[in-house]
């Protein structure tokens, strides 16, 4: 979990920044196609989000459907693949479905962190000095909280709700995606080429677009992929304590709060919610690791 | 004093009498002080004890009405009725003959604080002053702050001589016995010995109570050992010590019990009953004044404007299947006070479960299943007396949606909820909910009735959160807090309920019934209906 | 190294700073009155404004801040809103409970990972390399507040040997050397471990791969060192580095525990931390992010000074 601030000193492989040719991307494919992991990933989450972008027509059973007699069924039951939670609702039905938000509250706050983080981290680099300074000192104070401390006190503040915890979380991976962005194109602006460009006139501008972008991307990219594992991770774990999704919508992370309740009645049924978000995870985790070695990316 | 107390009062003494003359020849041992109780809360942490509790009622039950008495007290003895209010401190109170905005209340003589003060009117005005006196030094706001909604009736108060106060209403008000038993009285002496700093007060706190503090470990227990020199002889506790920790997580506080770490717990999970009665452990319940209902908005736009509407939601609602869901302890509600009450009236529209009924209402308002009614309901996710209120609300959502009611509900904190509830249902804050599902006590007149009903009393100045408004409901509110005697009161507040439920001012649930779980060591209690308990009766069986 | 020591505590004193005015700001973020939680639902509005004064929230934010500054600087966080008690004391009571917590699991994941670690590291590309790096992964992927009900399910519910909940005998709050205690710990210390398991196996594994591949260890080989001997000088070398992991790793824990001990009912700071979150104690909330947010600051700090103590060559960088 605390992975997601665990930013060792990013680095460009000199090799990769000269190889940014059809060559290069012929490569990584065929690393990729080769590595059988990265590849078992894929599918895992490829079913995963298909499952729960396609939920409605997958799902056994209406997932808010409940009933006082079928509470609780265990794994196995006739009907019930799966069992049924504390309302006796469809536990598969609503696995499927819970998917949605649960994938939807990790990625998204990365994503946010990516763009924000990204340009914070682009022009601190790139312009280097003051503004350096302050950027990078501001996202020394936000360092200076473990993440996880750092989402729950603002999901705490500002309250429950789904948006809440995307703000929350989108301010966690802010300072360590900016902290990356920022010294890969510390690295970048002092390499030759960009020298070169910037002696044949170009603006600062187009030196950022073309030249610092096209290097940065790529890193920064696969770092942030190797956050996603740890924003489901925390968002699931928002839910948990109460401060994420409201029910009664099915999210793996409040899924696991409720049927604590009846851990002593079900319990294995209280366990499934967990299984999901730990093979999420952990598909998000080893996909990254494969693209990265693919991607021939120091972090 | 009104007729029915001092009635109540010598039936107390007597079964009083009768009940320790029955210990005598039964148990001849349990009149010695025996035994250590260990009671798990509900509370996340003890509640406050330097005079008005925090943490609701609970703190009431746990600190504030054990280590302290009010002028009147609540009859805790018996079982088969709602509880009614016996002599505390004050041993007679009435209003005046010529004039009832003003009450006499006659003081119990020779009472002393666990200090060894004395308690006197001097006692009793310090603690109205530490209320409502902001420039006493006593003042406490904070203790305001907790208990001074609940007597919003009295004005001004006076001593009259060493034994007897006088209190002055803002206006003739039958219902105030039912507000001042929640003022307790803290002794001036030993605020004056702590520094006249209620924060160390709280540490060695000294009422007229059965128990006295005696250990506060904030966040892990508080334990009470007796007050011999109790003026109630009736109510010297039994036991050696009281332990109460707070256990906030159900699971835990019934792996406490399992595990015999306590020997009570409150509110246990309903899911975990069936397997602490296995283990040899009693569940002990009791109907109590309390509802679980959904509060409606009679604002412009709100679907529950409609009679029609509002009878075939209480029609839609099986019960019988929230009574299993809570594991059997809950009864179904009729209305808002349960038949046999002394305020339940006559009302003759039959709440049941009803779903035909329900669909023929649906279809006479306009409604059907292509055109169903839409609304937004408020509730939380957590809250005290709130039940399971998640898995409840869902579980009616399919019921409503049965009838052609569709509802989306608002979920938020407890405290949120509290906040909207405050701030009415015309406030934006209510985001367009139009109805409230917050659970009311129905122990006295003004909480069950008029804060919901008077038309004046909405946002800001009440709780009317649906801005009811009726001025015959009016009238007869007016009525019943003007009555002479309390069979005067009783029937008013009959009229009303029957008129609130004729016409379903509120979608009513469930009263809840409080189980409690215990070992079968713990004995002499008896659960009364009300919200508060006591446990001086209580000793352990060796 | 004084110079280093002393430059490090200069450019902790802006971080300290700005994690004051954070917190402060974080907690007053919140929409609503800071006294709604506490004050019973229909107080009347005069108490409600007297209150409000007794606890100096009528005052405007930025004076609000430099008052809480100079109460805080002085060890006083203020008294909780919902109880009345001081804040300073249910963390002191708290903080040492959190502490036995985070410190179990450090250790226990830092024994695990270097365990791991070194082995996979020392056999790489063997299937017990493979096997350490999958156990890695794991431990960074597993929701731990999951692995925490799963491990109660197992120990408390099927088998009933471990205690599911709580610190020890009777709602014990504080921490003592016995064996119920001890056996309250566990559960919760191992699910906690996890995560720095993972994350110093990764370390290890790769802090041994590259010692072992640089020239010294080669010359040392050729010198004819018995592998152990190696095998000294590599944890030597390696030691800053994972060092540096352990010590933020147990920052990450003090920091992290809420939900473990949301799991377990611990009485920590997690615990307050929730406590507080739902009755909305600002006072309360904000001294306990304050406390563990400068314990991280501290311990950064330290792992710093440390490193350069045992390495000089890192206070140049």
């Amino acid at each position: 979990m605390s992975q997601a601030t665990e930013t060792s000193a990013a680095m460009v492989d000199a090799a990769q920044v000269a190889a940014q040719s059809r060559g290069y991307w012929k490569t990584v494919w065929l690393r990729l196609r080769g590595d059988k992991v990265t590849i078992a990933c894929f599918v895992v989450l490829a079913l995963i989000v298909l499952s729960a972008v396609l939920a409605d027509w997958l799902a056994p059973a209406d997932p808010y459907k409940t009933s006082m007699l079928k509470r609780l069924k265990p794994i196995g039951t006739e009907g019930f693949p799966l069992g049924t939670d504390e309302l006796g609702r469809d536990m598969l039905s609503r696995l499927l479905h819970g998917g949605r938000l649960s994938l939807f509250m990790g990625i998204v706050p990365v994503v946010y962190a990516l763009v924000i983080g990204g340009a914070l981290g682009l022009v601190a680099g790139f312009l280097g000095g003051r503004v350096n300074m302050l950027i990078m000192r501001t996202i020394d104070v936000l360092y200076a909280f473990p993440s996880v401390l750092l989402a729950v006190a603002i999901s705490g503040s500002l309250g429950a709700g789904v948006t809440n915890a995307i703000v929350s979380l989108t301010v966690v991976f802010v300072p360590p995606i900016a902290r990356v962005t920022e010294s890969v194109t510390t690295q970048v602006r002092s390499l030759d080429f960009v020298d070169a460009a910037r002696a044949s006139g170009a603006g600062t501008f187009t030196i950022i677009r073309v030249h610092v972008l096209s290097n940065v991307l790529g890193p920064v990219f696969i770092y942030a992929t190797s956050l996603i594992s740890v924003s489901i991770i925390l968002a699931a774990g928002l839910s948990f304590l109460g401060l994420g999704t409201e029910p009664p919508h099915p999210e793996w992370g409040l899924m696991l709060n409720t049927l604590r309740q009846s851990i002593y009645v079900s319990p294995w049924v209280a366990a499934l919610p967990g299984v999901m978000i730990f093979f999420t995870s952990l598909s998000f985790n080893l996909m990254s690791d494969g693209l990265r070695s693919a991607m021939d990316v120091r972090l | 004093m009104l007729p029915i107390a001092r009635r109540r009062a010598r039936a107390r003494g007597l079964t009083g009498a009768l009940l320790s003359a029955a210990l005598a020849i039964t148990a001849p041992g349990a009149v010695h002080a025996q035994g250590t109780l260990r009671l798990g809360m509900t509370a996340a942490d003890i509640p406050v004890s330097f005079g008005q509790p925090d943490n609701g009622f609970e703190g009431f039950r746990y600190m504030g009405l054990m280590v302290y008495d009010a002028l009147v007290n609540w009859d805790l003895t018996a079982v088969d009725r709602p509880s009614g209010l016996v002599p505390g401190l004050a041993e007679s109170w009435a209003p005046n003959p010529d004039d009832a905005t003003k009450w006499t209340f006659k003081l119990r003589q020779g009472v002393k604080f666990h200090d060894g003060s004395e308690f006197n009117a001097d006692a009793v005005l310090f603690n109205f002053d530490k209320l409502f006196k902001q420039d006493a030094p006593q003042y406490s706001a904070r203790q305001a702050s907790l208990v001074n909604f609940r007597i919003p009736a009295v004005k001004s108060w006076r001593k009259v001589d060493d034994h007897t106060v006088e209190f002055t209403l803002h206006a003739a008000d039958s219902f105030f016995p039912y507000q001042i038993c929640y003022i307790v009285m803290a002794s001036p002496a030993a605020w004056e010995q702590t520094g006249k700093d209620w924060n160390e007060f709280a540490k060695t706190p000294s009422g007229t109570g059965p128990w006295r503090l005696t250990k506060l470990v904030p966040r892990e227990r508080a334990e009470f050992e007796p007050f011999k020199e109790h003026w109630d002889k009736t109510r010297v506790p039994k036991l050696d010590k009281v332990i109460t920790f707070p256990i906030p997580d159900p699971n835990a506080r019934t792996n406490a019990l399992l595990s015999g770490q306590v020997d009570w717990i409150e509110a246990p999970a309903p899911d975990a009953i069936p397997r602490i009665k296995q283990q040899g452990f009693d569940i002990v319940s009791n109907q109590y004044p309390h509802v679980w209902p959904y509060h409606l908005s009679f604002i412009e736009g709100s679907i529950w404007n409609d009679e029609r509407v509002r009878k075939a939601a209480n029609l839609a609602i099986d019960r019988d299947g929230i009574v299993q869901l809570l594991g059997g302890y809950a009864v179904p509600a009729k209305g808002h006070v349960s038949p046999g009450d002394a305020w339940w009236g006559n009302p003759s529209f039959d709440i049941k479960y009803d779903p035909e009924a329900a669909k023929k209402l649906m279809a006479e308002a306009g409604y059907g299943p292509s055109k169903p009614a839409k609304t937004k309901i408020l509730i939380s996710a957590s809250g005290s007396g709130q039940m399971l209120p998640l898995a409840m609300n869902e579980y009616i959502q399919q019921n409503l949606k049965e009838v052609g009611i569709e509802v989306e509900f608002e979920v938020m904190e407890w405290q949120s909820l509290l906040d909207r509830w405050r701030a009415g249902s015309k406030s934006p804050d209510s985001a367009g909910g139009h109805a409230i599902n917050v659970s009311y006590t129905t122990q006295d007149p003004y909480s069950s009735f008029t804060r919901f009903l008077r038309s004046d009393l909405h946002a800001p100045n009440g709780v009317n959160w649906g801005y009811y408004s009726n001025p015959e409901m009016d009238e007869m509110l007016k009525n019943a807090s003007l009555a002479k005697t309390d069979a005067e009161r009783d029937e008013w507040l009959g009229k009303v309920h029957t008129k609130e439920v004729n016409e379903a001012l509120f979608i009513w649930v469930v009263h809840d019934v409080a189980p409690r779980a215990m070992s079968k060591k713990v004995k002499g209690f008896a659960q009364a209906r009300n919200w508060f308990q006591s446990l001086t009766p209580v000793y352990m069986e060796q | 190294m004084t110079a280093y020591i002393l430059r490090r505590l200069l450019y902790v004193l802006p971080i300290a700073l700005g994690v004051t005015v954070l917190v402060f700001s974080l907690v007053h973020l919140a929409p609503g009155d800071p006294l709604n939680a506490v004050v019973a639902p229909d107080a009347p509005k005069e108490v409600v404004e007297q209150l409000k004064r007794d606890y100096g929230f009528d005052k405007p934010l930025p004076v609000q801040y430099f008052i809480w500054l100079g109460r805080t600087l002085t060890g006083d966080l203020g008294t909780s809103v919902a109880t009345g008690r001081s804040v300073t004391e249910a963390l002191r009571a708290a903080v040492p409970n959190t502490l036995v917590l985070a410190a179990g699991a450090s250790l226990l994941g830092f024994t695990l990972g270097c365990l791991f670690g070194g082995i996979a590291g020392y056999y790489q590309g063997t299937w017990i390399d493979k096997l350490s790096t999958a156990i890695a992964i794991t431990g960074v992927s597993i929701p731990h507040y999951w692995l925490g009900i799963v491990l109660v399910i197992v120990f408390a519910v099927e088998l009933n040997t471990l205690p599911a909940m709580g610190m020890g005998p009777g709602g014990s709050s504080a921490w003592a050397w016995d064996i119920e205690h001890m056996k309250h710990l566990v559960l919760p210390v191992v699910t906690l471990s996890v995560i720095p398991m993972g994350i110093v196996t990764r370390t290890m594994r790769a802090a041994m791969a590259e010692i072992l591949s640089q020239e010294f260890v080669q010359t040392l080989r050729a010198k004819g060192l018995r592998s152990y001997q190696v095998l000294a000088h590599v944890v030597k070398n390696a030691a800053p580095t994972v060092l540096a992991v352990l010590g933020l790793q147990l920052g990450y824990l003090m920091g992290g525990s809420i939900l473990v001990e949301t799991v377990f009912s611990w009485p920590g700071t997690g615990f307050l931390l929730n406590d507080a979150i739902f009755r909305r104690d600002i006072p309360l909330l904000q001294g306990t992010i304050l406390v563990l947010a400068m314990f991280f600051v501290v311990l950064n700090l330290m792992v710093d000074i440390l490193q350069s103590a045992i390495d000089p060559r890192m206070a140049r960088t």
